[in-house]
């Protein structure tokens, strides 16, 4: 019996960067801690600032979710101030916040995830050397078609926002830009270029129509085989070599998801308040957990700071939020590990639990039942994840299944715009106030709480899907949901241990801290390696 | 072949967003044909862990000669002093940085928060935040005013929240391929042939600026008119290229009717987002804007604009970019 304690640091590419102590017994994680190491305080500097400081502020938080972060930033004051909204600014909103995620998508694969498949760890599969072919780092004739034509998206957001990343040109109101007729006719085609060049040629060798009739596993199954352009897809191909190398038997996570929902019904949500949230979402909100749905209710939501470097041990809901940093050397002593929070959710009947946010807690969320004529139903990953269990290929398919997806909401939005019609109702400034404002990054759900006093804001909390995901344990000492998916992976090779990136890679998360790495870790430095009290 | 190190301190990866979407060169063409070699990237490395950290430990002692350091990010001093908001490989990143700028033969400090504190140094700094070779607009910042990397140069600084892609690709490319004295600095070390023109030189709405013409609103409004006078757009002021070499190939935000928030300066976000500020031109009087053109007096703005709103011709009072 060897147990080790394994620290993992820096973990790139998980957008900002991640570091992960885990505890190996017989090349198994039993259990594992993941540290985020940067702190930069935005929530203390928006204090006291003007009331649209948070539509410049926040999208600095994560150059890759800047346009998200501005999104729910203004939905956060729209609430506030009890805003009327023209249904061009609900559409233009939705385009731009979906053609961020559209970029991401296929950045997100090839750059940051699909080069751990070209691992020397694979080298004995069959299908080795065809991967290397397609993912292999800048080489790769995929990495390199998917990289750049990732970029095609964001020329959209451009043409609305005048720049992607960090434009700010959504406002309480509406949006900034009147877009003219060739705006909406280039952005047709800039979309279509990329459907037909990445995603039909590339990633399904198929139609996206065909595709989206999927709605189970077996369907998929049934998709890969039924042509030699669906099988040798990239979509194919990773279905394929995900089963070869088994990446659909770990990184399962802790089954419970969270989606906050995004893109309105332009109609449902012209004066966006709170309670009419839930019901104008076009992408649903909604809690799954062990087995059950529940709505979305903002004021359910804690974070809970026992494990994190901040003052106390408290838990609170983020309008009365605080952020009051201590030194990490300090905290260490305290049993904090982490400048994540710990958001939890209390779900009716189970308490205070951590939920897992991202693609696959969206997919599973649109999969419930009682969805309206303008909302989302899709039932394929609530059946997946009941038919194979949630994993690392599960959750990159359920990302990846959205592409399609969004490329047609996003063609529709385009086609609502009326150019005649208004794109921004200036707003009356409430001085006293609060606000919430949510959305789905690409990696998952983000949310603003707003509180607004004497024309100034008295506080300002967010919560990224990073922190839903990375979070450390909480008071009652139970692991965030990268934390549970960790525990149960194989680890090959403790110097290259390629399996926990790519569980954490699988989350996508978008934190922006820095990696704080300890000694030993490869080759004759076994022997330094923390030895397990258990052994 | 040029090696760049490229590290993140108090980042959010903005400006490596940004650098993703350059295209000629691209960043597949940067590594695949112009031969760069990226040793490590923070998105883009491919080693893990202990890997990863035996090619900082080897930079920072010299061990591996380093041609080009990136910087993204604010160098992180806080808590008191000690740098530990910001852990990275077992260190302070700030001795990170300390010793690899010590090691390269250029630094490059790549968007504000690396060239001068950015948004993270945004009163009231709770992280102690500050730039490279300055702080805000004064020199100085982590690595103090006389810094000279190895090849005799100070930190050159690409500014910008987040830089534009061909900023950086094209400095990059200039440096690598050895140009590197043919690039002329500007007083804040920002590469004169990006930062000598405004955000408003090749804006469409610099007609409507030329005769006093305000837009009335965002949305609609922003059909025609400047978002000088009333929505606080900083294009005259601002250094940066945003109107000649536009934004992911399409377009930028003056032109899109969003004001330009003087990205490229020291100051942003200016006025340190106090009320009132954001989106709001400041005033004198109600009137006259409190800040000028550069190169303006208020008397001799308040003449010209006074002659420019006698001059100006009807089509300037009415919707230019129509559907």
């Amino acid at each position: 019996m060897t147990a080790v304690d394994l620290h993992v640091s820096p973990l790139g590419r998980v957008e900002g960067d991640l570091d992960v102590r885990v505890t190996i017994q017989d090349g198994v994680v039993t259990s594992a801690w993941t540290e985020a190491s940067m702190f930069r305080g935005f929530e203390i500097i928006l204090r006291g600032k003007d009331p649209q400081a948070g539509l410049i502020v926040t999208p600095r938080i994560c150059g890759i979710c800047g346009g998200s972060h501005l999104y729910k930033a203004a939905y956060a004051l729209d609430v506030a101030w009890q805003t009327e909204m023209p249904e061009n600014a609900t559409l233009v909103r939705n385009i731009a916040q979906a053609v961020e995620t559209l970029q991401s998508i296929p950045k997100y694969f090839y750059a940051l995830f699909a080069i751990d498949l070209v691992n020397k760890k694979y080298s004995k599969s069959p299908m080795y050397e065809e991967a290397v072919r397609r993912f292999a780092p800048y080489v790769g004739e995929h990495y390199q078609k998917g990289v750049i034509l990732s970029n095609k998206p964001v020329e959209v957001y451009a043409i609305f926002g005048g720049q992607w990343p960090h434009s700010s040109f959504m406002v309480p109101g509406g949006v900034m830009c009147a877009p003219t007729l060739s705006d909406v006719t280039r952005s047709l085609a800039i979309l279509d270029f990329w459907k037909n060049e990445w995603l039909e040629k590339i990633w399904l060798g198929g139609s996206i129509d065909r595709w989206l009739e999927n709605q189970t596993w077996e369907d998929i199954l049934v998709w890969l085989n039924e042509s030699k352009s669906h099988y040798d897809s990239d979509c194919g191909f990773f279905i394929r070599y995900c089963q070869d190398v088994g990446l659909d038997l770990y990184g399962k996570g802790v089954g419970n998801y969270l989606a906050t929902g995004t893109y309105f019904d332009p109609a449902s949500y012209a004066r966006p308040t709170i309670d009419a949230r839930n019901a104008a979402l076009i992408n649903r909100s909604g809690i799954y957990a062990d087995g059950d749905f529940f709505s979305f209710d903002q004021s359910r939501v804690r974070e809970d700071v026992t494990h994190s470097f901040y003052e106390g041990t408290t838990s609170r809901h983020p309008f009365e939020g605080e952020t009051l940093p201590i030194d990490p050397a300090l905290g260490k002593k305290q049993d904090k590990y982490s400048w994540a929070k710990s958001p939890r959710y209390d779900v009716p009947g189970k308490g205070h639990v951590p939920l897992e946010v991202g693609p696959l807690a969206r997919r599973v969320v649109a999969g419930s039942p009682g969805a309206t004529s303008h909302q989302d139903y899709d039932p394929l990953f609530l059946n997946v994840i009941n038919s194979i269990g949630p994993s690392i290929m599960v959750r990159q398919l359920a990302r990846m299944h959205e592409a399609p997806k969004y490329f047609k909401w996003v063609k529709q939005w385009l086609h609502q715009l009326n150019l005649q019609e208004s794109f921004y109702k200036k707003p009356v400034e409430i001085d006293n106030a609060k606000g919430f404002g949510g959305t789905e990054a690409a990696r998952g759900a983000l949310c603003d709480w707003i509180v607004l006093e004497n024309g100034k804001i008295a506080n300002y909390q967010v919560i990224t899907p990073t922190a839903w995901n990375i979070g450390p344990r909480d008071k009652a000492g139970v692991l965030g949901p990268m934390e549970n998916a960790l525990v149960g992976s194989p680890i090959v090779d403790v110097t290259d241990p390629i399996e926990l990136g790519h569980v954490a890679r699988s989350f996508d998360s978008c934190l922006v801290c820095t990696v704080h790495a300890y000694d030993g870790k490869s080759g004759k430095e076994l022997s330094r390696f923390v030895v397990n009290g258990m052994v | 072949m040029a090696t760049v190190l490229w590290l993140q301190g108090g980042a959010c990866s903005g400006n490596t967003m940004s650098f993703t979407t350059a295209e000629e060169p691209s960043v597949v063409d940067l590594i695949v044909d112009f031969g760069l070699d990226l040793i490590w990237h923070p998105s883009l490395g491919e080693e893990l862990g202990e890997n990863a950290k035996k090619i900082f430990k080897d930079v920072a002692s010299g061990a591996r000669p380093l041609d080009i350091f990136v910087f993204e990010g604010t160098v992180i001093e806080g808590p008191e002093g000690s740098g530990r908001f910001n852990m990275f490989a077992e260190r302070p990143m700030k001795d990170w940085v300390n010793d690899i700028a010590a090691q390269a033969q250029i630094v490059v400090a790549l968007g504000d928060c690396a060239c001068w504190g950015g948004v993270p140094a945004t009163d009231p700094n709770p992280t102690s935040s500050t730039g490279l070779q300055f702080h805000k607009r004064a020199k100085g910042g982590f690595l103090g005013a006389d810094f000279k990397s190895k090849f005799g140069l100070p930190v050159i600084n690409i500014p910008g929240c987040p830089a534009h892609p061909d900023w950086i690709t094209q400095i990059i490319v200039a440096l690598a391929s050895g140009r590197a004295g043919d690039i002329a600095l500007d007083e804040l070390h920002r590469p004169l042939t990006f930062f000598k023109s405004f955000t408003q030189t090749g804006c469409t709405r610099v007609q409507f600026f030329e005769y006093k013409q305000s837009t009335t609103s965002f949305g609609e409004g922003t059909r025609t008119g400047c978002l000088f006078y009333e929505f606080g757009c900083r294009g005259p002021m601002t250094h940066s290229p945003c109107n000649r070499i536009l934004w992911n190939r399409q377009s930028s935000k003056t032109r899109a009717g969003m004001p330009c928030t003087g990205c490229t300066e020291p100051e942003f976000p200016f006025f340190d987002l106090a009320p009132g500020t954001v989106f709001k031109t400041q005033k004198v009087s109600g009137v006259v804007p409190k800040e000028v053109p550069e190169g303006n007096d208020h008397l001799t703005y308040m003449a010209h604009a006074m002659a420019a709103r006698v001059a100006a011709p009807q089509w300037s009072k009415e919707d230019m970019f129509v559907v």
